[in-house]
């Protein structure tokens, strides 16, 4: 014990001799670190809110299919879901895109109250459904719009004000309100299909906390998204469909093609992959900055790996010539490495949380522009993957602290004479 | 007396083969008797270096036998030398060979610091063996701001620090005065009333002109010349 222990401190005394070299290393291996890890909470925390947000939406959403896309659906098509056993409630949903050439941004544009909720056994009013604008087509922007029920995301206040009640009243996201320069009991207008101007006025911001998914989000009466969007009255963007039984939902998906064959149901299952994989091929262009960040570092390693300089080596010779074990030499070297890459280790992680969390990961915002115009300037609720976090532990601690030993290793098992002497 | 250190036409050639091929030291073959003080001497290049190497364990002959006490080590695993060096010898390096940037008494504490000794003591040991050598005004100098002579007996104090029973001292006064030459040969001395086996590789006249020396091994190209017993053998 006692010799580990004046082994340890020999090891952080030689640490110091050499600081402005580590300090050079740490810095570095921070660095790096800290880029992994920046991708990993980023990528991991979307995805993340993401699914949490899936989790309560629709187990089964009906899209009308014309020509391949994405067509409204006739309401009246709901009365022939009913019959369908096994069906609970029906909700209309109505959602579509708004381009702003104001303020050259895109809103995300939502109506409540639907009067058309079909219900076998009514309890609850559903006031609020879950649109999930689809990732597929030009629609596909990996969004998710599920903000309603407070459970979502707990503990967060997610509204200021209230949700519309009564037509040309609107609640909006926090990017909303800041491009346009408006908040509750302000104004919004908004073109609707016939180069009208339909004036809007604000009963509610979403509040920060929810940003990354209200933040292009405006939430208007049922009525007042038909006429905004030039909408027939018996038409709506997709059929949410719930289902008793969660076992049964691909019967009724399939019983739904049978008797609507101009209809696509699709399942939470599927949507859910369907972020999954989205989400997975965001990070691929963030992947490529994860692999050359890794890249970086074998290069940090490698550099270690090939070479002791001369004053090390010659250390080493002496250590040996003077009675120290090769286990010993061996274990001092082990101390180095870990010391060091555990410090830039710690040091990146927080780098990395503070960048992600804090700064809303200002760093990577060139590359994540291109999902949204109104990308939000958002604070992700931190969510940390152990696994990742173990993944870029043992993906740079072991190859450190190896190719610190290795070399000294070399050393260590030669004859101390010709160490020495260099 | 039985004899400690033995080598048997000991041969070593470093680079073997390569174009920097050297005959250090060839077919020499001598006995070293514990409790013995023992000079190498001879002239520059003659293989002092390479043969008091060859004893302490830190390189190993191309031919021939090594033997300390009993135990043929020419063909040992390093992990096996590594105790017989910590345990047996103390080693007074030509080029000193401290590690610098690190403290004077933190150099001699080195070898002590793989063991289960209490820092504590090693410390009590070093600083009472710097006294003796007149280096504790300069414990906790960095190695490089050391003059030659100091540096030399700072040497010498880490290669006392285990309690060795055999002290390799390779020109241990060339950087030292006559008083201070004195003042270690003196030090040399005493070790060797307690008992230790002292090999000192010189060609300083003043050491091997000691009293206490018993014989004087000359080296000349790698060979062993001539062996001079003083008979103060006892
Ligand atoms: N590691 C080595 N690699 C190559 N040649 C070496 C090595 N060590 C010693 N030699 C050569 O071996 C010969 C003997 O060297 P050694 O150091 O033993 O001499 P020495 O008697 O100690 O000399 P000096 O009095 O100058 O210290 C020299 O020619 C030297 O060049
Ligand atoms: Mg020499």
């Amino acid at each position: 014990m006692e010799k580990h222990k004046k082994i340890l401190e020999y090891t952080l005394s030689s640490l110091l001799r050499r600081r402005y070299k580590n300090l050079a290393i740490i810095t570095v291996f921070s660095f790096i670190v800290a880029a992994l890890y920046s991708i990993l909470f980023l990528t991991h925390s979307l995805k993340k809110e993401a699914l949490t947000v899936l989790k309560e939406a629709p187990e089964l959403i009906v899209q009308k299919v014309s020509g391949g896309r994405h067509d409204l659906i006739p309401t009246d098509y709901m009365k022939r879901i009913q019959e369908i056993y096994g069906v609970g409630r029906i909700i209309p949903r109505y959602w579509g895109y708004y381009y702003d050439a104001i303020t050259d941004s895109n809103y995300t544009l939502m109506g409540i109250n639907g009067t058309h909720v079909l219900h076998s056994n009514s309890k609850d009013n559903e006031n609020y459904p879950s649109p999930i604008p689809l990732p597929q087509g030009e629609g596909a922007r990996g969004r998710v719009k599920d903000v309603f029920s407070d459970e979502n995301i707990k503990g967060l206040k997610l509204l200021n004000g209230r949700m519309p009640s009564n037509r040309k009243e609107c609640a909006i996201g926090k990017g909303v309100s800041d491009v346009r320069f408006t908040g509750i009991d302000g104004e919004i207008f908004l073109i609707d299909s016939k180069g009208k101007v339909l004036t809007f006025h604000v009963v509610g911001v979403f509040a920060s906390e929810s940003a990354i998914l209200t933040n292009d989000l405006i939430v208007i009466n049922k009525d007042d998204i038909l006429e905004l969007f030039g909408m027939p009255s018996d038409r709506a963007t997709d059929i949410a469909v719930e289902v008793y039984n969660e076992l049964e939902i691909p019967f009724v998906a399939s019983k739904i093609r049978e008797i609507l064959p101009d209809t696509r149901p699709i399942m939470k299952g599927e949507i859910i992959r369907t972020y999954e994989t989205l989400f997975n091929w965001r990070s691929g262009v963030i992947f490529t900055m994860f692999l050359g960040a890794l890249l970086a570092f074998c290069i940090l390693a490698w550099d270690k790996a090939t070479g002791l300089s001369a004053e090390e080596r010659q250390e080493i010779g002496i250590l040996k010539a003077i009675g120290w074990e090769t286990g010993d030499v061996l274990e001092l070297k082990f101390w180095e490495g870990i010391v060091i890459s555990f410090t830039s280790i710690l040091t990146g992680m927080i780098i990395a949380y503070i960048h992600i969390f804090f700064l809303g990961a200002s760093l990577f915002a060139p590359v994540l522009r291109g999902w949204s115009v109104l990308f939000p300037p958002f604070r992700l609720i931190p969510y940390v993957d152990l696994y990742q976090v173990f993944v870029v532990l043992f993906l740079t601690v072991i190859p450190y602290v190896a190719s610190t030993i290795i070399p000294s290793w070399k050393a260590a098992i030669t004859d101390p004479d010709t160490v020495m002497r260099g | 007396m039985d004899i400690i250190i033995k080598t048997e036409n000991v041969t070593k050639i470093f680079n073997p083969g390569m174009s920097d091929e050297v005959k250090a030291i060839t077919d020499v073959s001598i006995e070293i008797k514990r409790g013995e003080v023992v000079v190498l001497k001879g002239p520059s290049g003659s293989g002092k270096t390479t043969l008091l190497s060859l004893i302490g364990c830190i390189t190993r002959p191309t031919e021939g036998r090594v033997i300390v006490n009993g135990k043929n080590v020419a063909k040992l695993q390093e992990r096996f030398l590594t105790g017989i060096r910590q345990k047996t010898f103390g080693f007074v390096f030509q080029q000193f060979n401290l590690i610098r940037s690190i403290s004077v008494i933190e150099n001699i504490m080195l070898p002590l610091y793989p063991t289960n000794i209490k820092l504590s003591a090693i410390k009590k040991r070093a600083e009472s063996i710097m006294e003796k050598l007149g280096i504790s005004n300069k414990k906790d100098f960095k190695v490089q701001r050391l003059s030659g002579g100091e540096q030399q007996r700072a040497a010498i104090a880490r290669s006392l620090i285990n309690e060795p029973e055999i002290i390799l001292a390779d020109e241990p006064t060339a950087h030292l005065d006559t008083n201070l030459s004195e003042e270690i040969m003196r030090i040399f001395q005493r070790l060797n009333e307690d008992g230790k086996t002292i090999v000192i590789a010189t060609h300083d006249p003043f050491i091997y002109e000691r009293q206490f020396i018993q014989r004087t091994i000359e080296m000349r190209d790698g060979v062993v010349k001539n062996i001079l017993n003083k008979n103060h053998d006892v």
